[in-house]
C-alpha cells in the first residue's frame, strides 16, 4: 500500500489549502478534480486513503464512491467524505454510498488527521 | 438631495448572520496587522496570507449573493480556517497581535460551522436602530470599507466608501453626507488632513466626523477631537458601538439641518421685513423690530413722538403743467433726497401721500433728542432744497419749495391694519394737529408747535410766533417759525 493520500476536491482554494496542510503534516498528497479522475487515480496509484468532496463535477462523490466499492481493484481503499452539510441525512447518504468516514467543512484538521490515522494506521 | 455617487451599497440584508461579520472584521484587522509586517515574514507565511485573503475576498463575494450556495460557502470557510490554523501554528510565538486576530478569525469560522451565531461576547449585542443616514466611510483598505458598508447598510443606512482623502472630498462635494467615518492612517492624504479640510469648509463643517484609529492612540484621538472630530473608535471596533456612534452622529446632523433650515427661514423673513419696512424705516428701526419678536404683533403703545409733515407748495397745480414723466422725475428727486435726510436723523417715514411726507421721531425707538433731531432734520431738508432746485433748473424743471410742520404729542404707535395688510403707523389727535399746522406753512418755512419747542434741548433761532385755531381744541395753538442760523 502506497502512503499517498488522494484528495478529490474541485474547489481549488480549499484543495490547495488541504494539500499544503497535509504536506506540512508529513503526508504525501496527490489530487483530483472530479469523480471520474478520482477513480482513475485510485486504480493507477492505489492511495492509502481518499479524501473526497461529494459535490464534484463530471461524476459526483456518491457515484464515485459506489463505483469504487464495486471495483475489486480499489474497493479496499478507505474513503473519507468531505461535505458541506452536518446533517444526519448527509452523513447517511455518504456512508450509504460506501464511504468509511465523514468530515464536515470547514474541516477540523486535527480531527481529520485522526480519522486518516485510524483508517490507514499511518500518519 | 442626494448626489450621484460611484460606489453605493444599499439595503438591509437581514439574512447575513453574525459570524460573517465577525469573520470579516477579524480579517480586516488581520490585514491591517499583516501589511506592515509583510516584508519581515518568510515566503511560506506570505503565501498562506495571500491565500487567506483570497479566501476572504471569495467569502465576501459569496455573501453579496442573495442566497449563497452552502457548499461554496463551506469550501471557502474551510480554506480560511485551514490557512488560519497554519498561520497560527507558524506565527503564534512571535506575533501575539496577529495570533489574537487569527484566533478571532478561527472562532468565527467555528461559529459558521455550527451554523448559527456564536454566543454573544457580552450583553452589548443590542440592536441599535436609528434613522437611516447617508454615511461616507473613508479607509484605504478595501476590506475595511466593505466591512463597514455591510454593517451599516444592514441597518438601513446608505453607505458610500472612499479609498482616500481626495476621493472622500470629492464625494462630500457631490452628496449631502450625514456622517463621515474616517480612518486616520491613509497613504495619499492623511485622515487628519481630511478632517482639517472638512472642518474648514463652510458647508461641510457641521457634518459629524467619527475618526477611527488603528491603535489605542489616545493622544492622536485627542488631537483630532481638538481639530473638530465629533467622535472616535478604536480598531477593531465593536459593531454595536459603531452603530451607536453613527446613530448619535446622524441625530447631530439632523439637528443641525433643522436648525439650518430654521435659520434660513428666519433669514428669508428678515429679508422680507427689511424689504417691506426698509423703504420707510431706517435700518436701526428695522433691526429693532426684528430683535423684538413682539414688534410685528398688531397692537400698539402710546408714546410721545415728534411728528413731521411736509409738502411741496402748489405741487398739484405745478404737476398739471408738466408731462407725467417730468412729474415723476421731480417728485422722486425730491422724495429721494428727503428720505435720506430723514433716515439719517433716525426718523420713521410713515408714508408718502403724493408729494407729502409723514415722518415720526421717537417710534418705534424713543430717544431723548427726538424733538431736536426732528428740528435739525427739518433744517437740513430746507437746506437741501437749493441743490434740488439746481438740478431741476438743469433739467428744465420748475423750482419747488417745501413747507415743514412739526408737532410733539402722545400718539398710538403700532402695526395698524388687518392681519393681511398692516403697516407700522400712528394714530391720535396730534397727527391731525400737525396736519393743521402744515396747512399754514409757507414754502421754505418750518413751523413747530409749542409742544415741540418745549421739548427741545438745543438752541435754535425762532422767528415769528403765530396762533392757529384748530378744530377740536378750544384754545388757540401757538406755532413758532424755526430759522436757519448759527446756534
Amino acid at each position: 500500500m502506497s502512503g499517498k493520500i488522494l484528495l478529490v476536491e474541485d474547489n481549488e482554494l480549499n484543495r490547495d489549502m488541504l494539500i499544503r496542510r497535509l504536506t506540512r503534516a508529513g503526508l504525501e498528497v496527490m489530487s483530483a478534480g472530479d469523480g471520474q479522475q478520482a477513480l482513475d487515480f485510485m486504480r493507477q496509484q492505489q492511495p492509502a486513503v481518499v479524501l473526497m468532496d461529494m459535490n464534484l463535477p463530471v461524476m459526483d462523490g456518491w457515484t464515485a464512491c459506489r463505483q469504487a466499492r464495486e471495483d475489486a481493484s480499489i474497493s479496499h481503499i478507505p474513503i473519507i467524505a468531505l461535505t458541506a452539510h452536518a446533517s444526519d441525512a448527509d452523513r447517511l447518504a455518504a456512508l450509504d454510498a460506501g464511504c468509511d468516514d465523514y468530515a464536515t467543512k470547514p474541516v477540523d484538521f486535527p480531527g481529520l488527521l485522526i480519522k486518516i490515522e485510524k483508517l490507514t494506521g499511518q500518519r | 438631495m442626494r448626489g450621484h455617487c460611484s460606489t453605493v451599497t444599499t439595503g438591509p440584508s437581514q439574512s447575513t448572520t453574525l459570524w460573517s461579520d465577525l469573520l470579516l472584521r477579524a480579517m480586516a484587522e488581520l490585514r491591517e496587522l499583516y501589511l506592515p509586517l509583510e516584508s519581515h515574514l518568510d515566503d511560506g507565511v506570505r503565501d498562506d496570507f495571500s491565500h487567506l485573503f483570497e479566501g476572504s475576498a471569495r467569502l465576501d463575494a459569496l455573501l453579496q449573493q442573495e442566497s449563497p450556495d452552502r457548499h461554496d460557502l463551506m469550501n471557502v470557510l474551510s480554506a480560511i480556517r485551514g490557512y488560519g490554523e497554519m498561520l497560527r501554528e507558524d506565527l503564534a510565538a512571535e506575533h501575539t497581535e496577529l495570533d489574537a486576530a487569527l484566533t478571532r478569525l478561527l472562532k468565527a469560522t467555528q461559529a459558521a460551522n455550527s451554523g448559527d451565531a456564536p454566543e454573544p461576547a457580552s450583553q452589548d449585542h443590542r440592536n441599535i436602530t436609528s434613522e437611516p443616514g447617508f454615511i461616507l466611510a473613508v479607509d484605504d483598505l478595501q476590506e475595511n470599507r466593505e466591512l463597514v458598508a455591510r454593517y451599516l447598510s444592514r441597518s438601513g443606512h446608505i453607505v458610500v466608501t472612499a479609498a482616500g482623502g481626495e476621493e472622500a472630498l470629492r464625494t462630500l462635494n457631490q452628496a449631502d453626507v450625514d456622517v463621515v467615518l474616517l480612518d486616520l492612517v491613509m497613504p495619499d492624504m492623511d485622515g487628519r488632513e481630511v478632517l482639517r479640510r472638512i472642518k474648514e469648509h463652510p458647508e461641510w463643517r457641521a457634518t459629524p466626523v467619527i475618526v477611527i484609529s488603528g491603535s489605542q492612540d489616545m493622544e492622536g484621538i485627542i488631537e483630532c477631537i481638538e481639530a473638530g472630530a465629533d467622535d472616535y473608535l478604536f480598531k477593531p471596533f465593536n459593531p454595536v458601538l459603531l452603530q451607536a456612534r453613527i446613530k448619535a452622529g446622524i441625530e447631530r446632523k439632523r439637528w443641525h439641518d433643522r436648525e439650518e433650515l430654521y435659520r434660513q427661514q428666519l433669514e428669508r423673513n428678515e429679508k422680507f421685513i427689511r424689504a417691506t419696512f426698509g423703504r420707510y424705516l431706517s435700518d436701526e428701526i428695522v433691526t429693532d423690530i426684528l430683535e423684538r419678536p413682539e414688534g410685528l404683533e398688531l397692537g400698539g403703545d402710546l408714546r410721545r413722538v415728534t411728528i413731521m409733515m411736509s409738502d411741496i407748495r402748489g405741487f398739484t397745480s405745478l404737476s398739471e403743467q408738466l408731462a407725467p414723466a417730468q412729474v415723476v422725475t421731480l417728485i422722486n428727486r425730491y422724495l429721494g433726497a428727503m428720505t435720506d435726510i430723514i433716515m439719517a436723523h433716525q426718523g420713521t417715514i410713515d408714508e408718502f401721500i403724493g408729494d407729502a411726507i409723514l415722518a415720526v421721531f421717537g417710534a418705534p425707538m424713543r430717544r431723548d433728542d427726538d424733538a431736536d433731531r426732528a428740528v435739525q432734520c427739518a433744517l437740513e431738508m430746507q437746506a437741501a432744497m437749493e441743490e434740488i432746485n439746481r438740478l431741476n433748473r438743469e433739467d428744465g424743471l420748475p423750482e419747488i419749495s417745501t413747507g415743514i410742520a412739526l408737532n410733539t404729542g402722545d400718539v398710538i404707535a403700532g402695526n395698524i391694519g388687518s392681519e393681511r395688510r398692516s403697516k407700522y403707523g400712528f394714530v391720535g389727535h396730534p397727527m391731525n394737529v400737525t396736519s393743521r399746522i402744515e396747512d399754514v406753512t409757507a414754502g421754505g418755512e418750518i413751523l413747530i408747535a409749542d409742544s415741540t419747542l418745549e421739548s427741545l434741548k438745543g438752541d435754535y433761532c425762532t422767528g415769528e410766533c403765530r396762533e392757529l385755531k384748530v378744530k377740536g381744541i378750544d384754545e388757540l395753538l401757538q406755532v413758532h417759525q424755526i430759522l436757519e442760523c448759527a446756534p
